[in-house]
């Protein structure tokens, strides 16, 4: 009896036999194994493994069917119940990298395309919608002026060397808009990171601090930011999301400058500054260029700062030399957070 | 009855052009739990809508003791499916509490009440073995069915391959209880749908036993299914020549009939009316 | 009916529709219709789908809707599939939905 075809949802920890043919069925589709996908959606032919699709959280990826299935409905049914189980895992708001030539085969899906770089990547979203009301919801932000001001900041936590870039930018411009990366994969929580901030900076009158978003490096956008030191730097992603900063959230703000601090220590973050004078400035894009102005670390003893630098000293408790790193409202949090440890160490000393 | 699956849009907007006697719109087992809801809608308008004028509508129900079945009859009822088919009906308080609920609902709904005729398929050994009690348990009783694939399950029997002797007593019980009753029966899905000459041997074996009909799951069984159930030439000749003796002799107010200086029966007279209502809805044997 | 969660019914297949709710951020009703056939019948989408809304007294909320073909029938049954999923609601009122 022909076999008919079933469907299987199944998480990247309990797939055995199948990850083999999953792989060979990518590699047929010149794709390589995705090791961030959670779960993979599989259409299976009797024993054959015909199609497949993962899902790394809310980021469609790994999506191939075999030669002689394609062009045929199958490729709708896949569509259908990858989003079914992507949203019983709580994705509704969905993205999806595909080669350029393959966007028009997920326009099917429901996807559209955002961003693309050219002959390279294009990173689509599963709504006709979402990011122009996100521009939308950006523009009633806006600010007069004609030099406007941008810094994307980690802040994990929040440090002079954040306040100094920030004061150099917002004496420049007209305005200045910080966003502050909104992923919880820090130390500190979005919600510290973000409160410190806008604590650091409180008293400059022409900075708005704003929330991070999926469009500005995110998981989705610029996963390799969340893998330092796990991976290389992977230059088709920086594009996706530097593009994105190009084509929408600048024009949305009327951003004309983005400003960064120089990097001596990461290589992904240097690469990214990098990057980001080709992308802002030099790409060809339907966009205007941005300039991109790249600030020398304020130092300290010598040493720039940096909340690497600050987070290392916590692993040692050196709120003396913290102290000399970061303001005030940061170092309160630290204190409250961090301090108790310290002051029961303290008095296990003494009783000792 | 061709089987569609609530849930598939493709199916339910096309199926009509194949021309089936009746569809059976499935809410049960071709319908995951997280679609139930959303299959159960799809019916509900379908059956509103004009798609399916002129062709007899069923709904598979869920069991009336899942949290699905209940919404599902309202939908059906409400809506102005033909009949009601209950999967695993077991005995006759099956029907009749659906009975009760279809009463409620016809009444709800300003639909005439009775109008909403019940189907049964049994599916398992208590259900063989209660069929006669089914089939009689309400008046809106127009079908009984055996459902093949769980029943065998039940039975504790697997499901061979030629002649089937697994499901020869149920498929008797079955038939058996619908004469009795005075309604079709209907015969198991035959799922290998590729397999032309093992349906059409299935089909000649339920064809002489006396099923009305079959489940189908495919449109393509459909002009098998005719094809097979239709009489040939000769016979449709013959039965011709039966009704017009029959018409001559009640002209004449001869008591008996005569054809080719043989006695005709009652029966046989009925017989040839049958066989003529058959070539009217399946044509002729090719 | 109030969407208060985000929902979706239908598949992407031949003859059927997806349909995509959420609630809304402004308290508008904006519907959103992606069809191959939009300018054959982009109008008469459109009008069932603001019938079948209107008949669950939809005031606001976000809808996104990717039709491959489906006639109207289908477009009322994912329609309401998807609101009543978003409104978390199981009591089904028929008036509502005829």
């Amino acid at each position: 009896m022909p076999a008919e075809l079933e469907f299987y949802t199944v998480d990247d920890g309990e797939l055995s036999q199948e990850r083999e043919q999953i792989k060979r069925l990518l590699s047929e589709s010149d794709l390589g194994w995705d090791s961030r996908v959670e779960t993979f959606v599989f259409c299976k032919k009797g024993a054959q493994l015909i199609a497949c699709a993962g899902l790394d959280r809310d980021v469609v990826k790994c999506v191939a069917i075999s030669p002689a299935f394609r062009g045929s409905s199958l490729s709708l049914q896949l569509g259908s119940e990858l989003l079914k189980v992507a949203l019983e895992r709580g994705h509704f708001h969905l993205f999806l990298y595909t080669r350029p030539e393959n966007a028009v085969l997920f326009r099917g899906w429901g996807f559209y395309p955002l961003v693309e770089a050219p002959d390279r990547v294009t990173l689509m979203e599963n709504s006709p919608i979402a990011i122009q009301q996100y521009c939308k919801d950006l523009q009633a932000l806006r600010r007069p002026g004609g030099k406007i001001g941008c810094i994307v900041m980690n802040a994990n936590p929040f440090t002079l060397g954040h306040r100094y870039l920030a004061e150099i930018a917002a004496e420049a411009c007209d305005w200045l808009h910080v966003f502050i990366v909104r992923e919880d994969a820090s130390m500190f929580t979005y919600t510290e990171r973000y409160e410190l901030a806008s604590q650091g900076l409180s008293d400059i009158r022409n900075i708005t601090v704003h929330h991070g978003s999926e469009y500005i490096i995110s998981r989705a956008t610029f996963p390799g930011y969340f893998l330092k030191g796990e991976c290389t730097v992977d230059q088709c992603y920086t594009a996706v999301d530097l593009l994105l900063f190009r084509e929408y959230i600048a024009p949305a703000l009327e951003i004309t400058h983005r400003y960064v601090g120089t990097e001596p220590i990461c290589p992904i973050t240097n690469k990214y500054n990098q990057d980001m004078k080709f992308w802002l400035e030099a790409a060809n894009s339907r966009s205007l260029s941005i300039e991109v102005v790249e600030v020398p670390r304020i130092t300290r003893h010598g040493s720039p700062i940096s909340a690497s630098e600050v987070r290392r000293l916590l692993q040692n408790m050196d709120l003396r030399k913290i102290k000399e790193l970061v303001p005030e409202s940061t170092m309160n949090l630290l204190i409250s957070r961090f301090g108790d440890q310290r002051k029961s160490e303290m008095t296990h000393g003494v009783e000792h | 009855m061709l089987f569609l699956p609530g849930s598939k849009a493709g199916m339910l907007s096309t199926a009509f052009v194949y021309k089936p006697d009746c569809v059976m719109f499935d809410l049960e087992d071709a319908v995951s739990l997280r679609e139930k809801d959303s299959a159960r809608l799809m019916v509900f308008h379908i059956l509103r809508s004009h798609v399916y004028q002129g062709i007899e509508t069923v709904v598979r129900i869920n069991p009336l003791n899942t949290s699905y079945g209940l919404k599902d009859l309202e939908a059906a009822v409400r809506a102005g499916a033909d009949v009601v088919r209950l999967p695993k009906t077991d005995s006759a308080s099956d029907i009749q509490e659906l009975d009760a609920q279809v009463e409620r609902i016809e009444r709800e709904c300003g639909r005439a009440v009775g109008s909403t005729k019940l189907l049964a398929a049994i599916e398992s050994a208590s259900g063989v073995i209660n069929a006669v009690s089914i089939a009689t348990a309400s008046k809106r009783m127009v079908g009984i069915a055996l459902a093949g694939f769980d029943y065998v399950i039940d039975m504790q029997s697997q499901r061979g391959d030629k002649a089937e002797p697994e499901l020869f007593y149920a498929r008797c019980a079955v038939l058996h209880a619908a004469r009795a009753a005075g309604i079709d029966a209907f015969d198991v899905v035959y799922s290998d749908v590729n397999d032309d000459a093992g349906f059409l041997k299935e089909v000649e074996l339920i064809r002489h036993l006396g099923f009305n009909g079959k489940s189908l799951i495919h449109p393509r069984q459909i002009e098998l299914l005719h094809n097979a159930y239709a009489p040939t030439e000769k016979e449709v000749g013959y039965a011709r020549r039966v009704i017009e003796a029959a018409e001559k002799a009640e002209r004449e107010g001869v008591g008996v009939i005569a054809l080719d200086g043989k006695m005709i029966d009652a029966p046989i007279v009925c017989h040839a009316q049958r066989l003529l209502q058959r070539a009217e809805a399946s044509g002729v044997r090719r | 009916m109030r969407i208060i969660t985000e929902a979706v019914a239908g598949t992407l297949e031949s003859s059927d529709l997806l349909v995509k709710v959420s609630p809304s951020r402004d308290k508008t009703l904006e519907i959103h219709v992606a069809s191959d056939v939009m300018e054959q019948f982009g109008a008469q989408i459109r009008r069932v789908v603001d019938d079948t809304l209107k008949g669950l007294a939809v005031s606001d909320g976000l809808i996104v809707i990717e039709d491959k073909g489906a006639l109207d029938y289908a477009i009322r049954a994912r329609v309401q599939a998807a609101v009543l999923r978003g409104a978390a609601c199981e009591e089904l009122r028929w008036e509502q939905l005829s």
